[in-house]
């Protein structure tokens, strides 16, 4: 819990410095595992390292020291060799063995924590939810600086994740992406998993000491899913990935200062809000993007039917309906504001309208014509494919169309099927 | 045996996932320059017999042997297209992005691809057909523009025999024309060519020689000597219930009734 002190300032720049190294590294590793589908790897690496950390220390090693880092990895190596131990020896599925290794070496790690409380410098809590509060009073002076233990851990493994990236990264791109084949063309595949693995498993230690073994989880799944619901390239993935892992640890800090709350907890909170933002705003597939482009081919539709009864009517065939529901009366209104329909009661087609409508029943005794020839598809059948259709028919499909059908002058029902409209007619009926 | 001319020999192979044998003793020679086909039902262990001449699963007995070598002195010479199915087509990256992968080997560590790998993968692309969305992500392709993704990256691993597991599953008639079209050009070009195939009607129109296989080798050679009505009865009907209750036997550890 922080009190908003700003005698302090100086502390909370060390303790937003190394949330945000730490989310760098973790939002690097996470964007390669949230591509290989293996998110849940790095919440089981997490979980499994505490055991290796624990030993280290019981060791004789210091928390974010060289000794913990080694004693993490190993304990991750063994958690993985084990999972494939039972998947291949005991018959397990992957997912299964996996929770059986990793909760088991985590629950080892709590027994041993709390075992040995007195000769361990551990707590219990900090192993769930970090100290990024306390990061800032371990201090080791560097160019008379004082600077966080922590931090300097962290900023250790990001370097070093940042130069083993760049330096593998096309094995690890096709690695990833087609495992089979990167072997086959004498990729060493093997190698580079086991290097992920070790990556992973170093910014999960550097990340312990500030948020804990479960906010970590956050920290390497949540920006790397975010980042990928919002570009296609996989090096801009990642730069988007550790942007938004930074900016969700300086951002959640501050509103944890702010509320006087966990500033871990805060943390995981703004990212899963980051995930949620992504979600709803990404291009193209973004809930968003998807409500507007149904929501604006609805009303299309509707624009374009209130067009086509209008000219049905005045072919003679019958009344035009009345606008009915609230969504046609809006259409009637924008087409009479866009000059399609004459205002007023009677509101016929002007000559704009009527040539746009005309090329809507075109395509839709096209397609009903199509239908009739090629799908064995009963008379009164036909209308309500047309219906649907009529509104996705450009003129390169429907010149191919009038082609096909050469020699056929109407449509099933025995109705002309108007002519194309002028090349100089303003708007065609866009396809989607 | 090691001065031979063929491109691809099994000799006595049989290959077992845990301990049961999937694929019993295939002996089976490949001459070099052909389009060659592995034809035989689902579960025949097609797919098995391609990846056990890649090396991407461990042979339980036998040899196998490709331009007349061991394949660890002759990978860079072998190029590999896998079943789209095995891969995530959602992963972010472009078509470019892909081809350009069959560089990767060829060049070596801490090597990026530069502007001679583009221009190859370019070509690659152009091969295929692709040229007008190789700035695409993978994921928006149909079916058949993503399976002449993976031959384009082959290509551009110019290798001299390709190995192509399922090539025309869930392909579209003009994608399946345009593949077959280049692996007969790559023919032409004295390579080798080795297709895993279920579609017994395409067989006598584009392939030289094929293996029928069943669980072992059924029969081998040109196309109009083994595609014989007796020969694909013994491949698709005379599943072999034997081999089955022998494989599960050797699994278990155990005895056949």
């Amino acid at each position: 819990m922080m009190e908003f002190d700003s005698t302090h300032l100086w502390m909370h720049f060390w303790a937003i410095a190394t949330a945000a190294t730490v989310s760098a590294g973790c939002a690097l590793v996470g964007s390669f595992l949230v591509v290989r589908r293996l998110s849940l790897l790095g919440d089981a690496i997490s979980h499994a390292v505490l055991p290796g950390i624990v030993l280290a220390v019981l060791a004789g090693g210091r928390p974010g020291g060289a000794g913990v880092f080694l004693g993490a990895v190993v304990a991750a190596l063994v958690t993985v060799w084990l999972t494939n131990l039972l998947g291949t020896h005991a018959g397990l599925a992957e997912d299964a063995g996996a929770g059986v290794a990793f909760t088991t070496l985590f629950a080892i790690g709590v027994v041993l924590v709390s075992a040995l409380a007195s000769r361990v410098d551990i707590d219990p809590g900090c192993v769930l939810y970090g100290i990024l509060e306390l990061v800032p009073f371990d201090t080791v002076p560097i160019f008379g600086l004082e600077v966080p233990r922590a931090l300097l851990a962290a900023a250790t493994v990001l370097v070093v994740l940042v130069v083993a990236a760049a330096l593998c990264w096309k094995e690890l791109v096709f690695t990833a992406f087609d495992p089979a084949a990167a072997r086959a063309a004498g990729l060493p595949v093997g190698l580079v998993s086991a290097g992920l693995l070790v990556a992973t498993s170093l910014a999960t230690v550097a990340s312990f000491e500030a948020v804990g073994a479960i906010l970590v989880v956050a920290m390497l799944a949540v920006p790397a899913a975010a980042a990928e619901l919002l570009v296609r390239r996989f090096h801009r993935m990642l730069v988007v990935a550790v942007a938004l892992g930074v900016a969700g640890s300086i951002v959640g800090y501050l509103a944890a200062w702010r509320f006087n709350t966990n500033a871990a907890g805060m943390i995981a909170v703004v990212l899963g809000i980051e995930y949620l933002l992504a979600a709803l705003l990404a291009p193209g597939d973004g809930i968003v993007a998807r409500v507007v482009s149904r929501e604006s081919l609805r009303w299309r539709v509707a624009c374009e039917d209130r067009l086509a009864s209008l000219w049905r009517a005045e072919e003679g065939d019958a009344a035009a309906l009345a606008p009915r529901t609230l969504l046609d009366r809006l259409a009637q209104a924008r087409l009479v504001f866009g000059g399609r329909i004459v205002p007023g009661a009677a509101g016929g087609l002007t000559d704009i309208g009527r040539e746009e409508a005309r090329v809507i029943v075109r395509s839709h005794r096209l397609w009903e014509a199509w239908l009739g020839r090629h799908v064995a598809l009963p008379l009164d059948h036909l209308h309500p494919p047309a219906e649907w259709i009529e509104h996705h028919l450009g003129a390169e499909v429907r010149g191919r169309i009038a082609a096909d059908l050469e020699g056929d002058e109407g449509d099933p029902h025995g109705r002309d099927i108007p002519p194309e409209g002028f090349p100089s007619r303003p708007a065609d009926a866009p396809t989607q | 045996m090691s001065t031979t001319s063929a491109g691809l020999e099994f000799h006595d192979v049989t290959v077992a996932y845990g301990r049961r044998p999937v694929l019993w003793n295939v002996d089976l020679t490949v001459p070099g320059a052909c389009l060659f086909g592995i034809i035989g039902p689902n579960g025949a262990g097609k797919s098995t017999l391609l990846k056990a001449a890649l090396g991407l699963v461990p042979l339980a007995g036998g040899e196998v042997r490709i331009l007349g070598a061991p394949l660890e002195q002759v990978r860079s010479r072998v190029g590999y297209v896998p079943q789209r199915e095995s891969v995530d087509w959602d992963f972010p990256v472009t078509v470019t992005d892909v081809v350009l992968m069959g560089t990767y080997a060829r060049l070596g560590w801490l090597r990026r691809p530069g502007p001679r790998e583009r221009s190859l993968a370019a070509e690659c692309l152009d091969r295929v057909g692709l040229a007008d969305v190789a700035d695409r992500q993978i994921g928006r392709l149909s079916g058949g523009q993503q399976q002449r993704v993976f031959l384009a990256r082959a290509l551009a691993q110019q290798a001299d025999v390709y190995f192509l597991d399922e090539p025309m599953a869930g392909v579209d008639a003009r994608s399946q024309e345009r593949i077959f079209r280049v692996l007969s050009d790559l023919r032409a070009e004295g390579r080798l060519v080795v297709i895993v195939h279920h579609d017994l009607r395409s067989v006598a129109e584009w392939f030289d020689a094929v293996a029928l296989i069943d669980m072992r080798l059924v029969a081998t050679g040109p196309v109009a000597e083994v595609l014989t009505p007796e020969n694909l009865r013994r491949t698709y009907a005379g599943r072999l219930d034997v081999l089955d209750e022998i494989g599960r036997a050797v699994a278990e550890g155990g005895r056949t009734p």
